[in-house]
C-alpha cells in the first residue's frame, strides 16, 4: 500500500482547510490511510479509530461550513498515546495486562481535544506503561525510527514522536516521566515539549510515577507545540497536583526576539564523557546560533547532577511499584485461567500480565520501599530531590533558560540495549532532573549526527513554557532543522 | 460489671473505626448510602481504574478537625495522606489512602464515666487519623465465579476516622464505657451516626496482661471487629482469661490476631504476627500535603455544640437534677435538646425529667424509635402534662396516651377529649359516684368515722372503679373526706 503524502504543519493544515482547498475528511483520511501504509515499517500506532474518527471529521467539516469552528484544531487530526483514557476506546498502555480493557470515561486531555473539535485517529504505541526509552518493551514490538528503520524512535512516547516525524499527524500527545516526550522527540527530529509538572491535568493519563508524570505535545515548530500546549493546560480540580494556573497565552511570546536573554550552560551537563562528541558539537552551534540572536551565555552550576539518575529510579520505581497493583486481574483487564486459589490468581495474572521491564521496576520499586529499606532509600532520594531542586533555582537566579543535549547520543539500534537496562537507564541523565524538578523542559531538532537528528533541551523555571518556546521559536525562525523530512519517507 | 483481673494488671488500647456521615467518598464524588445494590454506589475513582486521581473530600476534613477538637487533640496544621499497600479484592486500587507518619491529630484525651457517679477516668488518645474503607467480599456458594466470592465496592472508599486510643484502660467495663463515651461524642458533634449495626463504628482491641504491680508490658493481642459493646467487654474478657492461663503455666504469649466466637465464648488465633506486615507505606503521590490554616480551626471550635458531659454538669446545677437523671438525658444530643424544649414550653424540669425518662423513652423503647423520630412534639408533652396539673385527666390516662401521641403526634387535649378520658372532678358524675359507692358500703363509711383511716383507700378504689379510671384521684379523694365529714 502506497502512503499518501504527509500532512505538514498545523497552520498550513488550518489555512488550507479554511480556503476549502481540504475538508477534514479528506485530512483524516489522508492520516489513517499514511498510518496503515507505514505502520508495517515503523509501528507507530497501537490501536486506530477508523470509522469514529471519519464520523469525528464529518461533523468539524459541518461546523467548518456553518462557520462555527470550536477552535483551530477543529478538524484537524491527532494522536495520543496509548496511556490516555478515551470513553468507549480501548487503553493498553502498551501491556498484554489491560488486553480487554475499554475506558467508561475520558482524560481532561480528551475532552479539551474533544472539546476543541480535534480528531483523535488512534492510540500511538509506548513502553509497556511508559517504562523504557525506546518502545522496545511494547506488546506491539518497539517503533521505528522514520529516519533510519533499524533504528529506535526513542521512548516512551515512541509512536507519538513517529507520527508526527512521519507526517501521519501534526500533532501528537505523549507523556514525560523521566524523558519519555523529550528523547524520542530528539531521536526522531520534532519538537517535544514536556510543561510544568501540574500544568497539565493528569485526569485519566494512566499512572507511571504519579509525581514525575506529565503530559505534553509533539509537534512540527515551537509555534504548533504554543498552540497545542495552550489548549490542553489549564487548573483541573480532578486533579489535586494540579496547578491553580488558567492555560498561558504562549503564542503571544513567540516575537522571536531573545536578545539579552541569558542562557545557562550547566558544565556538568557538558562534559564529554559518555556523550556523542558531534551530539555535542550540534548542540554547542545550536547555542552560539542563539548567541548571535542575542542571547547571552553565561556556564551555570547543577552541582547534584550525578545523583539525578539514580533519585529517579529509585523514586520512580517506588510510586510504580504502588501505581501498578491495581492490575490484579480482579475488576478488568486479564485475569489468567486455572488459577488454585486467591494469591496464585494475582500471581498468574500478573507474571503473564506484565512484562520483564514492567516486573523488574515493579521489584525494585518494592524494594525501595520495604521497611528496612525506606530510609535509606525511598527517604534518602525525597532529599536528595529536594537538593536537585534547589540546584535549579540557584542556576535561574543567574540565568534565563537553561540549554543542554536532550540525549548523550542520537537514536541507537533496535535491540542493542535490551541486554544492558543500566545502560538504557544511564542514557536518562539529561531529561530526568527536568521531572524530578518538575520544571518544563522542550526538545528542539537542532542538526544532524550520522545522518540522525539531534536535540537541543532548553529548561526553565515553573511555569515559563512560554520563555521556552520563545527561544525555540526564535532557533527555528533562523535554522530549517525543523523543517527537514526523513528521507525514505519523503 | 467485667472487671480486670485478681493477679494481674490488664493493659487495653482500643482502634475506633468511626464512619464520617458525608455525602460522598473520602475520595470520590460517589454517594455514602447504606443498603444500596451492589456496587451502585462507585464512581471511577473507587474502582481503581486506570487514570483515576482522588481528591480530598473538603467535608471530611472539617469533620475529623471536629473529631480532634471534641477529643482534646492538637489538630495539625499540615498532615500527609499515604498509600498502605496490600493486595486483596475488596481494595481497588492496591493500596489504602490513610494517614501514617503525621496524623492529622494527635495527642488528646476523654473523660470517661465507668461508673455513675464515681469520678470519671481521663483516657489518652494517641491520634485520630482519616482513611478510605474497603469494599466488601460476599461469599455465595453457587455463585457466578470459581469459588462463588462476589466483591462489592459501595463501601469501598467510604471515609473512615481512626481513633487510637494509648493502653490506658484497665479493664472489659472500661474499655465499654469508653466506647459508649467516644461514640456519644461524635454523635454529639455530628460526624458520625455511629450506628454499630451498620458498621459506622467498629473496634479492635489490643490487650495485654502483666504481673501486679510490675512495670513491664506483657506481649499483647491484637482483637479485631468487635461490632458491639456487648462482644467488646465479653471478648475482652475472654481474652484475659486465656492470657492469664497462658501466665500462669508459664507459656509465653504470641503476638497474635485474634477473633471472638460469641458461641463459645472464647478467643481464637486467627494468625500470628512473627512476620510483621510490611505495608510499604509512603506518601501518597496523587495527593498534596493536606494544610489546614488556624483559622480553620477556630471556626470549627466555634461551632463546636456543648459537649455530653458539661450538658450533663449544666442540667444538674441548671435543672436541679439528679446525676443519674441528668447522665440519661444528656446520652444523645436530641434527647438533651428535646427535654430543654419540654422544659422551655412548660415551665419546671423535674416533672419533664419525669415524664420523658420514664413514659416517652417506654414508648419509643415499644416503638424502636429515636427520639428524633417522635411525633410527640416537646410543647405538646408539655401541653399533656399541664392537663394532668390541672385535673382535666388523670395521670393513669395522660400516661396511657403517650404511645400514641409518640406514634401519631395529635394535639394532647384532642386526644383526651376523643378518648372520653376527662376527668370527672368537675362534674356532678363523680359526685353520684362517691354517694353511690358510700350508699353500697355503709359499713366502711362507718368504720372510716370511728377513726379507721385506711378504710378511704378501699372506698377510694371502689370509686375509681366505678368511673373506668377516669377520676382524678386526688378529687375522689376530698369528695370521699367531705361526704365522710372528716
Amino acid at each position: 500500500m502506497s502512503a499518501p503524502p504527509p500532512l505538514v504543519g498545523l497552520s498550513e493544515l488550518r489555512a488550507e482547510l479554511d480556503a476549502g482547498r481540504t475538508s477534514s475528511a479528506q485530512l483524516v483520511d489522508r492520516a489513517l490511510e499514511r498510518a496503515e501504509a507505514l505502520q508495517p515499517r515503523l509501528r507507530s500506532f497501537i490501536g486506530l479509530r477508523g470509522e469514529s474518527a471519519r464520523a469525528e471529521a464529518e461533523q468539524a467539516d459541518a461546523r467548518r461550513l456553518r462557520g462555527d469552528p470550536r477552535s483551530a484544531l477543529d478538524g484537524i487530526p491527532v494522536a495520543i498515546k496509548d496511556n490516555m483514557v478515551q470513553r468507549g476506546e480501548p487503553t493498553t498502555c502498551g501491556s498484554r495486562i489491560l488486553e480487554g480493557f475499554v475506558s467508561p470515561y475520558s482524560s481532561t486531555l480528551v475532552e479539551k481535544l474533544e472539546a476543541a473539535g480535534a480528531v483523535i485517529i488512534g492510540r500511538t504505541n509506548m513502553d509497556e506503561f511508559a517504562m523504557g526509552s525506546s518502545t522496545e518493551h511494547s506488546t506491539l514490538g518497539a517503533s521505528s525510527n522514520p529516519w533510519d528503520v533499524s533504528r529506535t524512535a526513542g521512548g516512551s512516547s515512541g509512536g507519538s514522536a513517529v507520527a508526527v516525524a512521519a507526517g501521519i499527524v501534526p500533532a501528537a500527545f505523549g507523556s514525560d516521566t523521566g524523558g519519555s516526550i523529550r528523547q524520542p522527540a530528539s531521536f526522531c527530529g520534532v519538537v517535544g515539549m514536556k510543561p510544568t509538572y501540574g500544568r497539565v491535568s493528569r485526569w485519566g493519563l494512566v499512572a507511571f510515577a504519579s509525581s514525575l508524570d506529565q503530559i505534553g505535545v509533539f509537534a512540527r515548530d515551537a509555534r504548533d507545540a504554543a498552540l497545542l500546549l495552550e489548549l490542553i493546560s489549564g487548573h483541573d480540580p480532578r486533579d489535586s497536583t494540579s496547578a491553580p494556573e488558567p492555560a498561558p497565552d504562549l503564542r503571544a511570546s513567540l516575537d522571536g526576539d531573545v536578545s539579552g536573554l541569558v542562557l545557562g550552560v550547566p558544565r556538568e551537563y557538558f562534559v564529554s564523557d559518555g556523550v556523542d562528541p558531534e551530539v555535542l558539537a550540534r548542540v554547542h552551534a545550536a547555542i552560539a546560533e542563539l548567541e548571535a540572536a542575542g542571547a547571552k551565555l553565561r556556564e551555570v552550576s547543577l552541582p547534584h547532577t550525578y545523583t539525578a539518575v539514580a533519585t529517579y529510579y529509585l523514586l520512580a520505581t517506588a510510586e510504580a511499584s504502588s501505581n501498578l497493583a491495581r492490575y490484579d486481574g480482579v475488576r478488568y483487564g486479564r485475569r489468567a485461567e486455572g488459577a488454585q486459589s486467591l494469591g496464585d490468581m494475582y500471581v498468574r495474572s500478573r507474571t503473564e500480565g506484565f512484562g520483564a521491564e514492567v516486573k523488574r521496576r515493579i521489584l525494585l520499586g518494592t524494594y525501595v520501599l520495604s521497611a528496612g529499606y525506606y530510609d535509606a532509600y525511598y527517604r534518602k532520594a525525597q532529599q536528595v530531590r529536594t537538593l536537585l531542586r534547589r540546584d535549579f533555582d540557584e542556576a535561574f537566579a543567574g540565568c534565563d533558560v537553561i540549554v543542554t543535549p536532550t540525549s548523550p547520543e542520537v537514536a541507537f539500534s533496535l535491540g542493542s540495549r535490551t541486554e544492558d537496562p543500566l545502560r538504557m537507564y544511564l542514557s536518562d541523565v539529561y531529561t530526568v532532573s527536568c521531572n524530578l524538578a518538575g520544571l518544563p523542559g522542550v526538545s528542539l531538532p537542532c542538526g544532524f549526527s550520522d545522518g540522525m537528528p539531534v536535540g537541543l533541551q532548553l529548561l526553565g523555571p515553573p511555569l515559563e513554557e512560554g520563555r521556552l518556546l520563545r527561544v525555540a521559536d526564535a532557533f527555528q525562525r533562523r535554522t530549517g532543522f525543523h523543517s527537514e523530512r526523513p528521507p525514505e519517507l519523503a | 460489671m467485667s472487671e480486670g483481673h485478681p493477679r494481674y494488671d490488664v493493659v487495653i488500647g482500643l482502634e475506633v473505626h468511626a464512619q464520617l456521615c458525608t455525602e460522598s467518598k473520602l475520595f470520590s464524588p460517589a454517594p455514602v448510602a447504606y443498603g444500596e445494590p451492589a456496587n451502585h454506589c462507585v464512581h471511577p475513582i473507587c474502582l481503581g481504574l486506570p487514570g483515576v486521581l482522588p481528591v480530598l473530600n473538603a467535608r471530611a476534613v472539617e469533620f475529623a478537625i471536629l473529631a480532634g477538637l471534641a477529643t482534646h487533640c492538637t489538630v495539625q496544621l499540615h498532615s500527609v495522606f499515604a498509600r498502605k499497600n496490600y493486595f486483596y479484592p475488596d481494595l481497588p486500587k492496591g493500596y489504602q489512602i490513610s494517614q501514617y507518619e503525621e496524623p492529622i491529630c494527635t495527642e488528646g484525651w476523654i473523660d470517661v464515666v465507668v461508673e455513675p457517679g464515681a469520678a470519671p477516668r481521663r483516657i489518652r488518645l494517641t491520634r485520630i487519623h482519616m482513611e478510605e474503607d474497603a469494599g466488601k467480599l460476599i461469599h455465595e456458594a453457587g455463585a457466578a465465579g470459581s469459588d462463588g466470592t462476589r466483591v462489592d465496592l459501595n463501601r469501598a472508599g467510604v471515609p473512615l476516622l481512626e481513633i487510637v486510643s494509648e493502653p490506658d484502660l484497665r479493664s472489659p467495663s472500661e474499655a465499654a464505657a469508653y466506647l459508649r463515651t467516644l461514640r456519644g461524642i461524635l454523635r454529639y458533634i455530628g460526624v458520625s451516626d455511629a450506628d454499630l449495626e451498620k458498621g459506622h463504628f467498629r473496634c479492635d482491641a489490643n490487650v495485654s496482661l502483666k504481673p501486679r504491680g510490675t512495670a513491664e508490658l506483657g506481649t499483647r493481642t491484637e482483637l479485631k471487629n468487635l461490632n458491639s459493646f456487648r462482644f467488646v467487654e465479653e471478648a475482652i474478657s475472654a481474652e484475659i482469661a486465656r492470657q492469664a492461663e497462658l501466665h500462669d503455666e508459664g507459656t509465653p504469649v504470641q503476638q497474635a490476631t485474634m477473633a471472638y466466637d460469641p458461641h463459645t465464648s472464647r478467643t481464637r488465633v486467627l494468625r500470628l504476627k512473627e512476620n510483621a506486615d510490611d505495608y510499604r507505606y509512603f506518601p501518597d503521590p496523587d495527593l498534596v500535603p493536606l494544610a489546614i490554616s488556624a483559622e480553620q480551626i477556630e471556626t470549627a471550635r466555634a461551632s463546636l455544640p456543648e459537649l455530653a458531659d458539661a450538658k450533663c454538669a449544666r442540667f444538674q446545677s441548671q435543672y436541679a437534677l439528679t446525676a443519674q437523671d441528668a447522665e440519661q438525658l444528656t446520652e444523645s444530643r436530641p434527647l438533651a435538646d428535646y427535654f430543654e424544649a419540654a422544659v422551655a414550653a412548660y415551665g419546671l424540669a423535674k416533672p419533664v425529667a419525669n415524664w420523658l425518662l420514664r413514659d416517652v423513652l417506654q414508648a419509643l423503647g415499644e416503638l424502636e424509635l429515636g427520639i428524633e423520630a417522635a411525633r410527640l412534639a416537646p410543647e405538646s408533652l408539655a401541653a399533656l402534662i399541664r392537663l394532668v396539673d390541672a385535673g382535666s385527666t388523670n395521670a393513669k390516662s395522660a400516661r396511657g396516651l403517650v404511645k400514641e401521641l409518640v406514634a401519631n403526634g395529635g394535639d394532647p387535649a384532642a386526644l383526651v377529649h376523643e378518648r372520653g378520658l376527662e376527668a370527672l372532678s368537675d362534674s356532678g358524675e363523680l359526685e353520684a359516684a362517691v354517694e353511690a359507692v358510700l350508699g353500697e358500703h355503709p359499713d366502711d363509711a362507718e368504720k372510716f368515722r370511728a377513726g379507721e383511716k385506711k378504710v378511704l383507700n378501699f372506698l377510694m378504689g371502689q370509686v375509681m372503679r366505678r368511673t373506668a379510671g377516669k377520676a382524678d384521684p386526688k378529687a375522689v379523694r376530698e369528695l370521699l373526706a367531705r361526704k365522710l365529714g372528716a
